[in-house]
């Protein structure tokens, strides 16, 4: 369980993740964007983002082998089309696809694991993302488990019953995984009823409070211009055209 | 299907935001509307909801199984508005959480499954849910979510010049269509369930009769996302058009680029060229988002 890891370490205290949230995302996009826009993406480029990267992991104090395999979650689908461009002899398109969408996700990666959850949806919101997507995410997130454990043990009993033995046309097999989808759906609803109410009771309006008060500080703003700067060395002086 | 960040060029994810940003915006104003009545808690609950309906296999043959995708099942229950914010929220948890999808592509994925998929798999049912062909018109919204968002999605990979052989780009079309089916029957399935628990548990659709309106805006939206496709697999066709009438010397200079060094060319006109075509799709399929959004808001108006 990756998430529950990633829980931990985004309430780790480090100089990064002492930063603020806006910063943080600030900082994301500008990386993804230098990233997106090197062509041709030379090996200079890549080490250079690959070092920004590594110098973020030592920043946060997060654990090197942890980020570099679970970043490594996108490759199977690069893979596929990298496998693609290589049967169609481009080889260069193929290395620039891995490397790229790598990069990308062990930069996303290093942002989610040095913030918490609620400040980075936080900043999101003070970023101008609707606050109602921001709420429904935050929602999302926190009843995961919950509604994820109901299947599993709506699995499990329907396993105890014989389900996976039993010799029933595939027709009954369909209706009955639709049954248990369905039980699952009312299970949610009589769940958001009483999530509803409870909120209600406690004064709920339609958008979580904050309980902290980011304020960004003259650090985050210094931080953003040296990374600013470091990209630019890297997009322009290494990489790209 | 995820796209990550990576693989679509500038002009494709940045269009690609450029709509799902005013798309998004203009879904959680008419979700925040009807937001009373606990719709918050519950849009958030229904995205938990169908992250774990992924644990829930159907048996489909051959051993093999697939589970729902949820855009269509969520606008019939919880109406489009309200189905674009809790897909929209699954991606942004996937991206952020699961690494599964890019940020920079967020916009992309969003605009496919979140908008053009919801409104794909909502439009079926808004038309003919009240109508003896309801049951046919739950399946075809399945279908369509699924069918209309992985064909946005491979169009957007191949402007950004990711290779695809024309065998490859067949045999995923059949993959799609196989996928949207599947699709389509586990939505009619649980739709069907649902019904027998809870007949209210299912938005009432729309007065019979404007099914004239409904097949326009279907074969639009069908047109928008299957034509990009092929338009966006043009430039090869073109090429073996023109061999075969004999043109190819003088041709050669207007269409030899192969995508083996788009990369290089990135910087000169032939981007352009390659991106045009989908920003004008993405544009078609936006407006045409827009319109059905403004006439289903018109009729829930004159319904309320």
């Amino acid at each position: 369980m990756h998430y529950i890891v990633l829980d931990r370490l985004s309430r780790q205290s480090s100089y990064l993740h002492g930063l603020d949230a806006r910063c943080k995302i600030a900082a994301l996009i500008l990386f993804l964007v230098a990233v997106a826009t090197t062509l041709p993406l030379g090996a200079g480029a890549v080490v250079g983002y690959a070092f920004l990267l590594a110098a973020g992991v030592l920043l946060a104090r997060l654990p090197p082998a942890w980020m570099l395999t679970r970043s490594a979650a996108v490759l199977p689908f690069t893979m596929a089309f990298a496998t693609m461009s290589v049967v169609t002899g481009n080889i260069q398109h193929a290395v620039t696809l891995v490397a790229k969408s790598y990069l990308s996700s062990f930069a996303v990666l290093l942002v989610v694991a040095s913030t918490p959850l609620p400040a980075l949806l936080d900043g999101f919101g003070r970023l101008g993302v609707p606050v109602i997507l921001v709420t429904v995410i935050q929602f999302l997130y926190r009843y995961l488990f919950v509604i994820t454990d109901e299947a599993r043990r709506m699995w499990l009993a329907a396993q105890l019953r014989g389900s996976a033995l039993s010799r029933q046309p595939r027709s009954e097999k369909v209706a009955a995984a639709a049954g248990s989808l369905a039980v699952l759906f009312a299970r949610s609803l009589e769940k958001a009823e009483s999530i509803h109410l409870a909120m209600t009771a406690r004064g709920f309006s339609g958008r979580m409070p904050a309980l902290v008060h980011p304020r960004a500080t003259a650090g985050d703003a210094l931080f953003l211009l040296a990374l600013a700067a470091l990209l630019w060395l890297v997009r322009f002086r290494l990489g790209g055209t | 299907m995820h796209i990550p960040d990576g693989f679509l060029s500038t002009p494709v994810w940045a269009a690609a935001g450029a709509v799902s940003v005013p798309g998004v915006a203009f879904f959680a104003r008419r979700a925040g509307d009807a937001a009373g009545d606990g719709r918050i808690p519950l849009m958030g609950v229904m995205g938990a909801f169908v992250f774990a309906a992924q644990m829930i296999n159907f048996p489909v043959g051959i051993g093999t199984s697939g589970h729902l995708v949820g855009g269509a099942l969520l606008a019939v229950t919880l109406g489009p508005a309200a189905a674009c914010m809790v897909m929209t929220a699954i991606l942004a948890v996937q991206a952020l959480l699961f690494q599964d999808g890019g940020v920079l592509a967020l916009g992309a994925n969003v605009f496919n499954m979140g908008i053009a998929g919801v409104v794909a798999g909502y439009l079926p049912y808004r038309y003919w849910g009240q109508t003896r062909f309801r049951r046919p018109a739950i399946f075809l919204g399945g279908f369509l979510s699924v069918f209309v968002s992985a064909c946005l999605a491979m169009t957007q990979l191949m402007l950004s010049g990711v290779a695809m052989p024309g065998p490859v780009l067949g045999v995923s079309l059949g993959l799609f269509a196989v996928s949207a089916a599947i699709e389509g029957g586990i939505t009619l399935a649980v739709t069907g369930a649902l019904e027998r628990l809870n007949s209210n548990w299912l938005r009432s659709a729309g007065k019979a009769g404007n099914s004239g309106m409904g097949a326009i805006l279907i074969a639009a939206i069908l047109l928008a996302s299957v034509g990009a496709l092929f338009a966006s697999a043009l430039p090869d066709g073109l090429e073996k058009l023109s061999e075969e009438l004999g043109i190819a010397g003088r041709a050669a200079s207007l269409f030899q680029t192969p995508l083996a060094d788009y990369e290089a060319s990135f910087a000169g006109q032939d981007w352009l060229r390659k991106a045009l075509p989908g920003v004008l799709g993405l544009a078609a399929v936006y407006l045409v988002c827009v319109l059905a959004g403004r006439l289903i808001s018109r009729r829930a108006l004159h319904r309320s």
